[in-house]
């Protein structure tokens, strides 16, 4: 199998690094998207894009712009899972699916264990709306309240109402339930809310924001976000540090301007807009999600996924053929993760930084 | 390359030089030429010529710097394209921007004061991607669960000089912040107030012996900063009582006082908000030991960015915009909340003359240092216009025109005539930040020094004068001229190793495998993570 290839056949990698330079550097409009990548290869990619007047984008960007509509509109509390573990003495887990967003939630908010600090308690543990069968967990007693996905929002509105004390239109055995949930909630001591983004409309995200911060007006509560895959959270972080905005951001003008329509990936490419594009998915080769296929295109991803069309350039799996500095969920950190299975595989950012030395002297730096 | 910047008026307060002088560079230090002849002159006459400046305190890095950008697009929308080789520089509010404006200033190290053990690896990232000038970082203990409880069962002082002189190497900074001691524990566990003699409930501790304790493990590891304090009851009307008994309670040892203003309120006139700058001035006149940055307020649209969570949860109500971040990290966390000083609104304008009193009232310029606690006074991109503000009275009174008639009640700032010299902005800017983190070849002009130097054409208007450099030389590169960066280079990272008793590794080891369920090992920060990214230079411990 080939390092690197054009339209499914195999090519040196110096040849598909030329040929990836000249792509970029004819393009007027290019795009850097996917960019599942370790932290050092969204640095390289945002560079790139910059020193191309390109833009770029995140495979998981809705997922991240969930939680972050409702951080730039009204604000959040939040807190780290550790936190969580040592400290929460009730956990409410909100909408389905959980455990496919972060296999290892339950392992790491120790749910069966009891607190550690503020003093040792034994937990309460609620969940809104969890998938059939999802709620089961050994040694711990989950409550839950059933809600379809499409009456999530309406159980939660009701729950924060009832926090608030507030009427709720809702049938008495319904409406006896939500108050109890509503009186676990005020007794807690440091409650903490836990969702992902992936699976919810800002809506529910920010109603669940909006009772965190009623309920913080008497006790304490906070939240715990999933956030996205593909290494979106420390994409994000670097994002933010570089430019000051999240990805679907443009350098069209020689400075950053951050559009969650304009500069979304596939949006781009349907349009026109963009007329080359860099698809990075180093994690596990996921397809860009865009319907056009004319577009040139360069793909950065694991040993495999060469797509049939375009130049396609194999790099190592963040963490697992490299040590690479990434978003750990169960820390809420950026941590160096080491290789556990090094390969003889570029890295995200030395794939780009072999691109890069190859674009010729007239782009400027 | 011997370069000679001839016939400036150099400023030098370290090694007594005010006045028209040559200094000579060659490969990254200033040298003495003994009798050779420059390879390169430039004529500085007209000049100002000082060490590049340092500041000791500015959030510019880190998840909580962070958290608030993303919380605030609006305020930092770009609107200029960049120059030729310098990357993102007009990004605003970007780290890349960070360090083209703080050259453009004429600043060539910066301390961001605020890291999180366990956000080091993220804050050492953000810190490499700030170009041009040098970096440093505090570390923040105080409200760590492993602090505390060793307090709690009266642990011997060694075991604690071990974990602090542990920690702050394995976070790679040049020493320790504390912040609202206690206090954000004690707000985890739902208080909402948290004074110097309160107790932290579950650990039976005060905040006075969480900070007498870490000031004390300061000193005997030989850290040369003093501990830095972020005291209790930030921005509370009377809260001058809490800065006048911490200030007691360090009982004659080294201690730096963050952001003072902040905490130089009275209770007088009729919204019971007054200065109380002229006491606390005194107090610190009185006592040799303490050193404070001012954390000026200077009117404009900001946002408050604080690991002191309780004191920012109490500000959400009052944030403009109406939003904020509130983290309950492990520790100490963070609260972001967006705030507008306002010249026209009578407590904006009370701590912008306290401010201002604080900086005036205390007699030696080595004990007070220049900040708006970027951001949270206001940005530091203010900083040319707080010194003019020093250098003139007349300039105060422009001011105090325009501030709501009630204020001079319950301020002495038209009263005080005082006007700070150059000399003083230097020693204020250059000397007192070295020796403060013991830096031996910076702030300073003497041969050996790095060649670190800010030259500003000598102009009536002094914010001009401060705001665009004429010449700025990092390591020896012309990195400013005119007023714009023309080049990027890459600054270091300062940082201490004060060694320890290894033992201590284990009983953390151990700690975390207990408390976390995880290896200790998840939080570190490897020098081979940041390769590329960030480079160490070494400041030495004191014996
Ligand atoms: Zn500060």
């Amino acid at each position: 199998m080939s390092n690197a290839t054009l339209d499914g056949k195999s090519i040196s990698s110096e040849d598909a690094y030329e040929q990836a330079a000249k792509i970029l550097q004819e393009a007027s409009f290019p795009l850097v998207a996917g960019l599942g990548a370790d932290v050092a290869g969204a640095q390289a990619a945002i560079l790139l894009a910059e020193r191309l007047r390109g833009a770029f984008d995140h495979l998981a960007s809705r997922d991240s712009l969930t939680d972050l509509e409702v951080l730039r509109s009204a604000g959040v509390f939040v807190t780290t899972p550790n936190e969580a573990r040592v400290r929460a003495d009730l956990v409410l887990l909100v909408g389905p699916g959980l455990q496919s967003y972060w296999p290892g939630i339950f392992d790491r908010l120790a749910l069966d264990k009891e607190t550690i600090h503020g003093g040792t308690s034994k937990r309460r543990v609620l969940w809104i709306g969890p998938k059939r069968n999802e709620a089961k967990l050994d040694g711990v007693e989950i409550e839950t309240i059933a809600a379809t996905e499409q009456d999530l929002a309406g159980v939660l509105g009701a729950l924060r109402a009832r926090v608030g004390g507030r009427p709720a239109a809702l049938a008495p055995a319904a409406l006896k339930k939500i108050d109890a949930a509503a009186e676990a909630l005020r007794a807690a001591r440091f409650g903490v809310a836990v969702w992902a983004a992936a699976g919810l409309d800002p809506l529910i995200v920010e109603m669940l924001q909006g009772m965190i911060a009623d309920l913080n007006v008497t006790t304490r509560f906070t939240g715990v976000p999933i956030g996205g895959r593909s290494g979106a959270t420390g994409v994000l972080q670097a994002s933010a540090w570089m430019t000051g905005f999240p990805p679907r951001t443009g350098f069209g003008r020689g400075y950053p301007e951050h559009d969650t329509w304009r500069f979304e990936a596939s949006r781009l490419v349907d349009s026109g807009e963009a007329d080359a594009a860099l698809w990075i998915s180093a994690y596990d080769g996921e397809a860009p999600p865009w319907e056009s296929d004319d577009i040139p295109l360069i793909t950065l991803g694991p040993p495999g996924s060469a797509p049939k069309r375009g130049l396609f350039i194999a790099v190592g799996k963040p963490g697992e053929n490299y040590d690479a500095v990434e978003f750990a969920q169960e820390t809420s950190s950026l941590v160096l993760r080491r290789a556990g299975a090094p390969a003889e595989l570029p890295t995200v950012a030395e794939a780009i930084a072999a691109i890069s030395a190859k674009f010729s002297e007239d782009l400027p730096c | 390359m011997l370069t000679r910047l001839r016939g400036g008026h150099v400023v030098d307060p370290f090694n007594g030089v005010d006045g028209v002088a040559d200094v000579y560079l060659e490969d990254g230090r200033i040298v003495a030429p003994d009798g050779r002849a420059p390879d390169e002159e430039i004529d500085v006459s007209g000049h100002v010529v000082m060490a590049g400046a340092i500041d000791i305190h500015s959030h510019i890095a880190g998840g909580n710097v962070n958290s608030a950008r993303l919380l605030l697009p609006e305020m930092h929308r770009s609107i200029r394209a960049r120059l030729d080789g310098t990357p993102l520089s007009t990004a605003k509010w970007s780290t890349f921007e960070t360090g083209r404006l703080y050259a453009q200033m004429g600043f060539t190290t910066v301390v961001e004061p605020a890291v999180a053990p366990h956000h080091a690896l993220h804050a050492h990232f953000e810190l490499g991607d700030v170009p041009i000038i040098d970096k440093g970082a505090l570390t923040v203990l105080g409200n760590d669960d492993f602090l505390l409880a060793a307090l709690r069962s009266n642990e011997s002082e060694t075991a604690i000089t071990d974990y602090v002189a542990q920690t702050v190497e394995a976070t790679g900074t040049l020493g320790l912040k504390c912040i609202n001691p206690g206090g954000a524990d004690a707000f985890k566990q739902n208080m909402r107030a948290f004074g110097l003699d309160e107790i932290v409930p579950f650990y039976g501790v005060t905040s006075r012996q969480i900070f007498t304790s870490l000031q004390k493990a300061t000193q005997t590891v030989g850290i040369p900063h003093p501990l830095h304090l972020h005291m209790n009851n930030l921005g509370i009307a009377g809260n001058i009582d809490t800065a006048l008994a911490t200030i007691d309670a360090a009982e004659g040892l080294p201690l730096h006082l963050a952001h003072v203003q902040f905490y130089a309120y009275g209770l007088e006139g009729k919204s019971a908000f007054s200065s109380a700058a002229p006491a606390l001035a005194a107090k610190i006149n009185a006592n040799k030991n303490i050193t404070v940055d001012v954390g000026q307020v200077m009117f404009s649209d900001t946002v408050t960015i604080s690991s002191d969570v309780l004191s920012q949860y109490g500000r959400l109500e009052g944030a403009i915009p109406k939003k904020g971040v509130i983290f309950d990290g492990d520790a100490n966390g963070g609260g972001v909340v967006p705030y507008a000083y306002r010249i026209s609104n009578y407590y904006n304008a009370v701590q912008w003359a306290a401010g201002l009193e604080l900086f005036l009232l205390i007699e030696d310029p080595l004990q007070v240092f220049f900040t708006t606690d970027h951001p949270n006074g206001g940005p530091f991109t203010t900083y040319p216009e707080l010194f003019a503000l020093l250098m003139s009275a007349e300039l105060r009174a422009q001011w105090l025109e325009r501030l709501p008639a009630e204020v001079r009640d319950v301020t002495t700032l038209p009263s005080i005539t005082r006007e700070y010299t150059l000399n003083e902005i230097a020693l204020m800017s250059r000397v007192g930040p070295a020796r403060l983190y013991g830096f031996t070849d910076r702030g300073r002009l003497d041969a050996g020094s790095i060649a670190d130097i800010a030259v500003y054409k000598d102009q009536r208007d002094k914010a001009g004068m401060f705001r665009n450099a004429a010449y700025v030389f990092k390591d020896g590169e012309l990195v400013v001229r005119d007023g714009a960066v023309t080049k990027y280079v890459k600054g270091k990272t300062l940082r201490i190793r004060p060694g320890y008793d290894r033992a201590i590794e284990k009983r953390l080891d151990a700690y975390y495998d207990d408390v976390y369920g995880l290896s200790r090992a998840i939080f570190e920060v490897p020098e081979s993570a940041l390769a590329g990214k960030s480079v160490y230079a070494e400041v030495a411990c004191r014996n």
